[in-house]
């Protein structure tokens, strides 16, 4: 029997009002060391919320901890310095400033195991069409490479625990399952993943347990392949 | 008819004043960009930078180069304190951006106060930090602070040009000015960025007020008038770049000069604000903005 190992993140009870619209009801969810995992929901469920809850973005209720260790006083600058690092949606890049100074800001919490430069040199790796971008102003790249500067500028920061809010958003499909393969990629190396999509079968391939949220709540949690031999879930969260 | 040697001679100290209105103007700008807040006790930082220099000069009898450089760090400190102990408690209660900017006003007229109690409400001033002035082109008088003023504005352009793009804490300010949320996902520290750009102010402003001591007076009031043309310098130069605000500064202090030559000293304050409203007529985001068809920030 394998021994309980501490998760990744825990969230305990997480809770968040808008003025008096109670946008996220107590939630609770766990990622586990080196776990891909998806939350899923329509519009409007929370999902943003929670994200922006669990990296204090937004103020909220409940405990958050990271590692075993309590970070629900922590700021958000220091959650990210403790390693959790968020892609946001519409994905918060550095409009007027270069793929090259948006990837080196991403380094901003960074010790000095390594150089800048080593680093951009691995993002543009994994993207190399970023590497033909990299004087250009971020604003003016596609919707496809500014997801992936994203992406990229987030793992300058060599985080423990990427969250993503809706990555595939607006990108063609090619695209979008290009982005996902890679993030499958890194999950495969050891990151822990936590990924928010609206309807995803991508996503669902990726993960190994799905969060469904609906009405500001966490109305169900399942193995990945469960969500195809559930009528419902399966109807509206695969096509 | 309006003499042409004492026109151009109002040309000459138009361009002296309105760089030091471009200096307040990029201070403005730095604290702008980094939080939103129009930090109304900007020329409060003028105001002490002639009075702290003219005091380490008196009553310490530092020489004048020392003084100067011992004042910036000084100002910077009322900076950093006027961030902590006003605007970061009302911050991080999430109080609206008007009201902050209300409290910079009111912290202006606390520290003229401290100032009148402390130093005294006597206007003084200090020499020119090149004596021997002025240099004469036909019958125009130029003193020799205008170069030490034009030299010292190029180099605080540069220097915070080279901070802003060569730094990680100039590259963080930046990116605070241009989203804030992301920034701090990034793990940069939102409020101690805010504390820098209050800190840089303050020195931009202190080497304002000892540059322009020399060619007119300091008292505990001159904050105001230096803020306020400061304020529209920024204005006209679309509150984004140093560069604007300071051609916004020339451009307000030569007119200022013009207009006081045409019309008398009465229409000083009358042509700066008729000039901020045609800019906000003719071109809502600022000249400079407006002549890239770019955005104010
Ligand atoms: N700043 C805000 N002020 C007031 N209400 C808000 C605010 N942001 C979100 N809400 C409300 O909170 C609820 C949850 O919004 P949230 O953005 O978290 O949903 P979401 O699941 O991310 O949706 P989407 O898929 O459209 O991104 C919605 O009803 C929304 O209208
Ligand atoms: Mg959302």
């Amino acid at each position: 029997m394998a021994a309980e190992t501490t998760p990744l993140l825990e969230a305990q009870d997480l809770s968040a009002f808008y003025g008096r619209v109670h946008a996220l009801k107590p939630t609770s969810l766990t990622v586990g060391e080196g776990e891909l995992v998806t939350v899923l929901g329509p519009n409007g469920a929370g999902k943003t919320t929670m994200l922006r809850a669990m990296t204090r973005l937004t103020p909220a209720s409940g405990r958050i901890f990271f590692k075993g260790r309590d970070i629900t006083a922590l700021a958000t600058h220091d959650r990210a310095r403790a390693g959790i690092i968020m892609v946001q949606e519409g994905r918060g890049l550095f409009g007027q400033m270069t793929v090259h100074e948006n990837l080196t800001l991403g380094a901003y919490t960074m010790d000095a195991s390594e150089t800048v430069e080593e680093r951009i040199a691995s993002v543009f790796t994994l993207f190399p069409r970023l590497k033909e971008r990299y004087e250009q102003i971020a604003s003016s790249l596609s919707g496809g490479e500014q997801q992936m500067l994203a992406i990229g500028r987030a793992l300058m920061a060599k985080p423990k625990l990427l969250m993503l809010d809706e990555p595939s958003l607006g990108l063609a499909p090619r695209v979008a399952s290009e982005i996902l393969e890679t993030l499958g990629q890194l999950n495969r190396q050891g990151l822990g993943i936590l990924l928010v999509e609206q309807k995803a079968p991508l996503a669902l391939r990726l993960a190994k347990r799905v969060y469904i949220l609906s009405l500001g709540g966490i109305v169900a949690e399942l193995p990945a392949n469960e969500i195809k031999s559930h009528h419902d879930l399966s109807r509206y969260y695969l096509h | 008819m309006v003499d042409m040697t004492q026109l151009l001679q109002s040309l000459v100290n138009g361009v002296g004043v309105g760089l030091i209105y471009g200096l307040v103007g990029i201070g403005f700008c730095v604290i702008y960009n980094a939080s939103g807040i129009v930090n109304f006790a900007q020329g409060v930082f003028v105001m002490l930078g002639g009075m702290v220099c003219h005091t380490l000069l008196t009553r310490l009898g530092l020489p004048i180069y020392l003084a100067a450089i011992l004042t910036i760090p000084i100002v910077a400190l009322s900076g950093i304190l006027i961030e902590i102990a006003v605007v970061r408690p009302m911050w991080n209660r999430g109080a609206a951006l008007f009201a902050i900017i209300l409290a910079t006003l009111a912290t202006q007229l606390m520290i003229e106060r401290i100032t009148i109690l402390t130093l005294g409400d006597q206007p003084r001033s200090f020499d020119e930090f090149t004596s021997g002035g002025p240099l004469k082109i036909g019958d125009i008088a130029i003193g020799y602070q205008i170069f030490w003023i034009l030299g010292c504005g190029a180099l605080m352009v540069g220097l915070l040009w080279l901070f802003f793009t060569r730094t990680t804490a100039g590259r963080a300010l930046r990116a605070c000015s241009q989203n804030r949320e992301a920034a701090a996902l990034l793990g940069i520290p939102v409020s101690r960025m805010l504390m820098l750009s209050f800190a840089l102010s303050a020195a931009l402003g202190a080497v304002a007020g000892i540059l322009v001591t020399p060619t007119q007076v300091t008292a505990y009031n001159v904050g105001t008038p230096f803020g306020v043309n400061g304020f529209i310098a920024a204005i006209i130069g679309g509150f984004g770049s140093a560069a604007g605000a300071l051609a916004g500064g020339v451009l307000l202090g030569v007119l200022q000069a013009v207009a006081i030559v045409m019309f008398g000293a009465g229409f000083k304050n009358v042509a700066a604000l008729s000039v901020l409203l045609l800019v906000l007529f003719i071109f809502p985001a600022g000249i400079f903005a407006g002549l890239q068809g770019g955005k104010a920030h």
